[in-house]
């Protein structure tokens, strides 16, 4: 289990880490909005993910 | 030596191969190095990736292009290049008494201490409005516009320190008592309203 949320936990951390370049490679107000909110949900939600992780694991 | 994007894009590369090795074998973190690792891959250099993009985007968005990109600022931007110095933004940038690719940034900053945070926060308020929200028409300033953005560059300057006009009110001035901006002197800005009346420069190159 707690294998699968690490999993999990990356793949939202490298979607995030996508999301960023994608942004970078525009400047403009969408770009910093699709960094801000999108890029910062998948970062939010890898990180909170592998602290769960952390204090759910009981092994 | 490579440019701050290029470095930020080898941090994101590099950081997605870190990542990348603890999503394959999440076992390593078994082992007490491999939970260090997992730590560091899944927890440090996130926030550190994240924070190097997050500067990157804040000094972007001091560019001109960037505050154009959005399309209610648009006749903002044409008016930057009408035909006539009586238009205080138009001759500014013309005349790159600010910088071209900061013109926006440059005048509608803000000078004092904070004053950097403050003008960043204003405009995550702007996207936000014009994202979320309903713009003001016509745009208006949050406040009105303060003689020390002015004096931040044209205070000590010849011209303006050896003015007999400006001389005779220096204090009022800097104390912001009399404005700059709406006391009669020098209140032409963006002519948006008239952009179909007027003449526009155009660069030679």
């Amino acid at each position: 289990m707690i294998l699968r949320t690490l999993r999990i936990s990356g793949i939202l951390l490298i979607g995030g880490l996508v999301v960023e370049a994608l942004s970078l490679c525009w400047n403009n107000a969408f770009s910093f909005m699709s960094f801000a909110v999108v890029g910062g949900l998948f970062f939010a939600s890898g990180m909170l993910l592998f602290l769960y992780s952390l204090v759910s694991n009981n092994d | 030596m490579p440019g701050p994007q290029t470095l930020v894009f080898l941090l994101i590369g590099a950081s997605i191969l870190l990542i990348l090795a603890v999503v394959i074998r999440p076992s390593i973190t078994a082992s007490r190095e491999g939970k260090i690792v997992a730590f560091i891959a899944l927890f440090i250099v996130p926030i550190v990736t994240m924070g190097v993009g997050a500067s990157e985007h804040m000094e972007r968005s001091e560019q001109t292009q960037f505050c154009l990109s959005c399309h209610i600022m648009e006749p903002y931007g044409r008016s930057l290049y009408v035909d006539d110095p009586a238009y205080i933004p138009a001759a500014h940038f013309q005349n790159h008494r600010v910088p071209a690719d900061k013109a926006c940034y440059t005048c509608h900053t803000d000078y004092a201490m904070f004053g950097t945070i403050r003008a960043k926060v204003e405009g995550l308020h702007h996207v936000y409005v014009y994202w979320f929200g309903t713009p003001m028409h016509p745009i208006q300033l949050y406040h009105p516009y303060n003689n020390r953005e002015c004096l931040h560059c044209h205070s000590g300057a010849r011209s303006f320190e050896e003015s007999p006009t400006h001389t005779a009110m220096m204090s009022d001035l800097k104390s912001n008592k009399l404005s700059c901006t709406t006391s009669g002197c020098h209140d032409t800005f963006h002519p948006v309203d008239k952009l179909g009346q007027v003449k526009f420069w155009k660069p030679t190159k």
